[in-house]
């Protein structure tokens, strides 16, 4: 105890923090628009009305139409499914084969741990968009090439945890005690190490989701993303860049959208933290 | 004997990464003579007598691996060769870009740093009273912010609505404030968690109940005893973030028009110039790896205990 830290102990708040009750609620809620989107939609979100482009908020658009005249609340609930499901996509692939090749890593140890580890550093040196940049340079611009290419940049976060946790969980006595009765390796790994290791696993990839959907607008705003005619968040706001002074609704409504569902998934990611903090 | 493996592994590294970068004309599909005249001239039916003279002028038609060993020489010298687009030296433009990028990542990570260490210590002092959770919400929510809309949305407050700085350009000091701005934000905010995080530590460890019951006021306590200590996190952080931005302000780059190395490497991208993409590459890559040994190095200086640490494990 502290001269400084005269405040009684934080009590022990049982149940769900709020983070993880306002993060998930909201996140639950964005799923369930996009998924519900195809049916929400007011509008065609291609279709073109020059007549009326550029149009104000309110009205029959609830949020104005764009440069072409599409409506752009449409494109929005419409943009955000690619967004979404190409981050959480990506995320998921990233996480399993990052995790798996920490654990690999970890347990055989020697040269080939050495090798992942500076393979690590080098892509870690690079911000995963430089990576995916160079990547969808190389290999094109489709769906299948943008994925390959954030999950390379993506794995070594993933590993780099996977790998420490699984050296911490393997130094336990209970582990130890599970290869004295002589358990076989995978049968520890499953029943000791993931299990354990999954808790700070979640909370890494769900901070890392905003990041991932960051990129992928990123990488979208700067056309290597997704091409048209599909839109995504990113591509929706580099299109409207031009005509910031004239409408600044375009610009601010696709990024406000990146902006609320990366802060969803971060609370949760934070809200998973706290209640590991508070069992431990 | 820590020194030498350690630039052993530097230079492995960079002669791996060298190989791979020396590969990627060859890793995408068709041919590299036909793609440099194609970026050149962007005809696509090509006039064969001119692909053979190309091939042959660049030496495309030797085997691999003496193609490799030539470029790894001229390499070495400094020489990647000339850009397929602007028909200038690789490594004169990776030179100019680079300089403006250092300078704009190093504004914005003292930006970030000096903003960072007052409002985490201030953190950590108020542990868990309004001023905490405020600090730490708002700037948990800053990481969430895209800086290709807090870009434009700065833009449209301070270029073009108050007309106080301009909107794009490199051209001096006014024109950094925006850029500078908009990288610092995500920085300052993992640096404000990280200087709150160890500086409770600090505020915690007996040191600092033992100078306060010396007798030391509370401002003069925390200055000498605790941002000192709880500073070596936030320096180690400053070095892999410094090595992130030197490649990582693409979309920053970009959208204010910084003739940088982010946007060197988007256009390079973009255009499919080889030898710029090839040349950042290594030069990137040599310098992240080279910040990290530093890093590294210092470190041991700094820190006795660490190498004991280096020793046993």
């Amino acid at each position: 105890m502290s001269l400084l830290d005269e405040r009684p102990p934080t009590l022990a708040k049982p149940g769900w923090p709020p983070s993880l009750v306002i993060g998930g609620s909201l996140f639950a809620l964005t799923l369930l628009v996009l998924l519900l989107a195809p049916w929400l939609l007011p509008f065609d979100p291609a279709a073109q009305d020059l007549a009326n482009r550029l149009a104000p908020a309110g009205g029959a658009h609830l949020l104005g139409t764009d440069h072409l005249g599409r409506d752009v609340l449409s494109r929005l609930l419409d943009g955000g499914r690619f967004s979404v499901s190409i981050a959480a996509i990506t995320l998921a692939i990233s996480a399993v084969t990052g995790t798996l090749i920490g654990i690999v890593c970890a347990r055989r140890g020697g040269w080939l741990d050495e090798l992942v580890t500076r393979i690590c550093d080098v892509l870690l040196a690079f911000p995963e968009i430089i990576v995916a940049m160079f990547l969808v340079a190389i290999l094109g611009t489709n769906y299948l090439t943008l994925i390959l290419a954030l999950v390379i940049g993506g794995w070594t976060p993933f590993a780099r945890l996977a790998r420490g946790v699984t050296l911490e969980i393997e130094s336990r006595d209970f582990v130890e005690a599970a290869r004295t009765l002589g358990c076989g390796k995978w049968f520890i790994v499953f029943r000791h190490i993931l299990p354990n290791a999954a808790s700070p696993l979640l909370a890494h990839a769900a901070l890392r989701f905003g990041h991932k959907l960051i990129t992928v607008g990123a990488l979208s705003y700067l056309g290597l993303g997704v091409q048209p005619p599909d839109a995504d968040w990113g591509s929706m706001l580099a299109a409207a860049q031009p005509y910031l002074t004239r409408d600044p609704g375009l610009v601010l409504y696709p990024g406000l959208a990146i902006f609320l569902t990366a802060l969803s998934v971060t609370l949760i990611g934070q809200g998973i933290n706290v209640r590991r903090n508070r069992r431990a | 004997m820590f020194l030498l493996k350690r630039l052993g592994v530097l230079a492995a590294t960079l002669l791996v990464v060298s190989f791979v970068a020396f590969l990627i004309p060859y890793l995408t599909p068709g041919d590299p003579a036909r793609k440099i005249l194609r970026a050149r001239v962007g005809d696509l039916d090509l006039d064969p007598a001119a692909l053979a003279a190309l091939r042959q002028r660049y030496g495309l038609d030797r085997p691999l691996l003496v193609q490799y060993w030539d470029w790894l020489g001229n390499a070495v010298r400094g020489d990647f060769g000339l850009s397929y687009t602007s028909r200038t030296p690789v490594v004169e433009m990776i030179g100019h870009a680079l300089t403006v990028t250092a300078m704009l990542a190093v504004t914005a990570l003292l930006i970030a740093i000096l903003l960072a260490v007052p409002l985490g210590a201030l953190a950590a002092v108020r542990h868990g009273r309004p001023a905490d959770t405020a600090i730490t919400t708002v700037t948990q929510g800053f990481v969430a912010i895209p800086e290709y809309w807090l870009a434009p949305v700065l833009i449209l407050v301070f270029a073009l609505q108050l007309g106080a700085l301009p909107s794009a350009g490199w051209t001096g000091p006014a024109s950094m404030v925006l850029p500078c701005l908009t990288l610092a934000l995500r920085p300052m905010s993992y640096f404000t968690q990280v200087t709150r995080a160890s500086m409770i530590d600090v505020l915690e460890s007996p040191h600092m109940t033992a100078a306060r019951a010396r007798g030391l006021p509370f401002g003069v306590a925390m200055v000498r005893h605790g941002i000192r200590n709880a500073l070596l996190p936030v320096i180690t952080l400053f070095s892999v973030w410094l090595a992130g931005l030197l490649g990582g302000s693409v979309v920053v780059e970009v959208i204010f028009s910084i003739p940088g190395m982010g946007r060197l490497m988007y256009e390079s991208v973009v255009n499919n110039d080889v030898p710029a993409i090839q040349a950042s590459i290594v030069c990137l890559v040599g310098l992240a790896v080279l910040i990290t040994t530093l890093t590294d190095v210092v470190y041991r200086i700094v820190n006795p205990t660490v190498r004991s640490a280096h020793v046993s494990a």
